[in-house]
């Protein structure tokens, strides 16, 4: 059928920018995620006549009618059926790896200075724990976004307050959102990426992971659609911060509401280097996180020892009640 | 009737096709963009060249429901229909006409907003009050009171509309279709003719301008729900605003759509009851049965009656 070869070969086209928003319209994509602009395509040729035609089975030339439990075209004779050009949603993949710059000597040289630096306080018995200091490579991912929005905000401060203490506010301001990092990581908390994120340099992206022998490779488990939205939501975020703190007056503020429309939004999908050491500690999981990229970038927690610290606290006061008794005494 | 429908007739400007198959020729209601041949059932595809008021369709959502679940669920509707619905209609069964891609648009839209608005701050005070205590003295005392400060605020709004859908068929209403809605877009495909090859498919019989106005139009109410939304402070009055639309596309969809006519009295037209064809939503205005009403609030007024009736009698 000619129909289902110009579909193909469109489908393998190129993907271009939609037309109205200027957001790159992906393989697969019927309409712009964002602005809702259909996708342009290359007509199959209509003519200037009218035409009466039967669409016929490829394979036994019957005639193709749509059926709505096949949910498509089918032959009513041998049951194959037309392929049509549907909405696809499929996994997210990451589009890049960057490098491991940080060695894991460097990076094991990091983590001890880490634990020397917890100090005594540490319960005795970590070191032990075979999985305190085993350092493992992985690659985290996360969406990378670029885009221009249009922001539109009305927010009640205290500025500007008569005999209330709110005073209506509203504005209009344009935001670059430039590499801005939304994590898709699993693994990884939101206080993770926030020490993270800053130090990697996305020039060294690559098509295949380098730099790490073993490493956990972790995957985007989201469709497409629902990254879309997960990206969707980390703009809107930013964007609420931002105006918090650069556009609304006054020192106090409530009730803000943001409205934004964008333009050129690009997203790119990443995974990113790090090294982690986990493991568990009566029952609770502890965690170190050092940047593949910027050793001086870690975020990690370690259990403490109620004992030694009860001591400690026990042992200062009885040593201050001393003193206290001393001076009692002298008097 | 046999007059009326004659007359009807007369007026319409039939297509004349050959079917493909066994080349028997075939009277198509104009508006329609597939016929089925009478003698050998082949679906046939009418393709013409687009035209300003007659664009190609971009996408099409296909039937998911069948036939018979579209009557299923007409029937279900009915015996759930309210109890003021004329019994010949709680009684009646529905009757198939057709299954139908319908045409309508899709519209998306930028909007920038110029507002301005009353916004209302509340604040508290404390007032002196002069009332009568228990034993009837005047006495002065204090309450705190809830005021509200008018301040004037203007602004910009943007936001998207996304996904206003209206209809392009005379034979349906925007009412009509908005009762079956919504539509999941996600199912969205792009528009071959093997979609509708074996259905019915009509054609636009609105022109671009007409759905674009109305189009328009809800997409200003969009906006004002949205501004509504957006107002800070307590309470707002006087919301007015003047909006600019940007980025505007439309695209046309051909969406599944059952139609079924119920005939509950012989001197009426029937009812049209329309079912989404892809989510099986039944939309259709009932017939309210005046005397059942009529019944309802006298019994009502007659309970009321005899209750005051007792109530002054035990007085």
């Amino acid at each position: 059928m000619s129909d289902a070869t110009s579909n193909t070969a469109e489908a393998e086209a190129d993907p271009t920018d939609c037309s109205a928003c200027g957001t790159p319209l992906e393989s697969g994509d019927l309409r712009c995620a964002i602005c809702g602009k259909s996708a342009p395509v290359r007509r199959y040729d209509l003519g200037t006549t009218q035409v009466v035609k039967i669409l016929r089975c490829t394979g036994c030339g019957a005639a193709v009618a749509y059926d709505p439990k096949k949910q498509a075209p089918s032959c009513s004779f041998c049951d194959s059926v037309v392929e049509i050009e549907t909405l696809e949603d499929p996994m997210e993949q990451t589009g890049g790896y960057l490098t491991f710059t940080v060695t894991p000597e460097d990076a094991k040289a990091q983590l001890q200075r880490w634990l020397s630096s917890l100090g005594w306080f540490r319960p005795s018995d970590l070191s032990s724990t075979a999985r305190v200091q085993e350092l493992k490579p992985l690659w985290w991912v996360a969406w990378v976004f670029d885009a221009d929005a249009r922001v539109s905000w009305a927010a009640d401060s205290n500025q500007g307050g008569r005999r209330s203490a709110w005073a209506p506010h509203a504005g209009t301001t344009e935001f670059v959102f430039d590499d801005i990092l939304a994590s898709a990581s699993r693994g990884l908390s939101a206080a993770e990426v926030g020490v993270l994120a800053s130090g990697y340099d996305l020039m060294t992206a690559r098509p295949d992971p380098e730099g790490a022998e073993n490493a956990t490779i972790e995957q985007f488990d989201v469709q497409r659609s629902q990254a879309r939205k997960q990206v969707s939501k980390a703009l809107n975020e930013m964007a609420h911060n931002r105006v918090q703190q650069s556009e609304i007056p006054g020192t106090k503020f409530r009730k803000l509401q943001v409205s934004l429309v964008l333009q050129n939004l690009v997203t790119r999908r990443l995974s990113f280097p790090a090294y982690v050491m986990a493991y568990r500690y009566k029952g609770q999981l502890y965690r170190l996180v050092i940047s593949g990229q910027d050793k001086t970038l870690m975020s990690g927690n370690a259990p403490y020892s109620q004992v030694k610290i009860i001591g400690v606290v026990g042992a200062v006061v009885a040593v201050l009640a001393f003193i206290l008794l001393l001076i009692a005494l002298a008097q | 009737m046999g007059m009326a429908a004659d007359t009807i007739e007369q007026k319409i400007d039939y297509k004349e096709i050959s079917c493909q198959s066994c080349g028997s020729n075939l009277l198509v209601e104009p508006q329609m963009l597939t016929a089925i041949c009478p003698y050998c059932a082949s679906p046939s595809i009418i393709q013409r060249p687009p035209s300003e008021n007659l664009p190609t369709p971009t996408f099409t959502i296909g039937f998911v429901v069948t036939q018979d679940r579209a009557i299923e669920a007409v029937s279900s509707w009915i015996g759930r229909s309210s109890v003021f619905a004329k019994s010949a209609f709680r009684k009646a069964a529905p009757e198939l006409t057709r299954g139908v891609y319908l045409p309508a648009y899709l519209y998306n839209a930028v909007a920038n907003s110029d507002y301005r608005a009353d916004i209302g701050e509340n604040y508290t005070e404390t007032e002196t009050y002069t009332t009568t205590d228990s034993n009837g003295k005047t006495v002065t005392r204090t309450r705190t009171v809830v005021k509200t400060e008018w301040r004037s605020l203007q602004g910009q709004h943007c936001c998207y509309i996304l996904d206003v859908v209206v209809t392009a068929s005379k034979g349906v209403t925007n009412e009509a279709l908005e009762a079956v809605e919504p539509f999941d877009l996600r199912a969205l495909r792009r528009f071959t003719p093997a979609m509708i090859s074996g259905w019915l498919a009509e054609e636009p019989s609105r022109t671009q301008d007409e759905c674009f106005q109305f189009a328009h139009g809800e997409a200003l109410d969009k906006v004002g729900s949205q501004l509504k939304g957006f107002m800070p402070g307590d309470s707002y009055r006087n919301l007015q605003y003047e909006t600019d639309v940007a980025r505007e596309s439309i695209d046309l969809v051909l969406f599944p759509i059952w139609s079924l006519a119920v005939r509950y009295d012989e001197s009426k037209p029937p009812l049209q009851i329309l079912v989404n064809g892809q989510t099986g939503r039944v939309g259709g205005k009932v017939p309210i049965s005046p005397v059942k009403v009529s019944i309802a609030v006298g019994m009502v007024l007659l309970i009321l009656v005899v209750g005051a009736l007792l109530f002054g009698m035990a007085r």
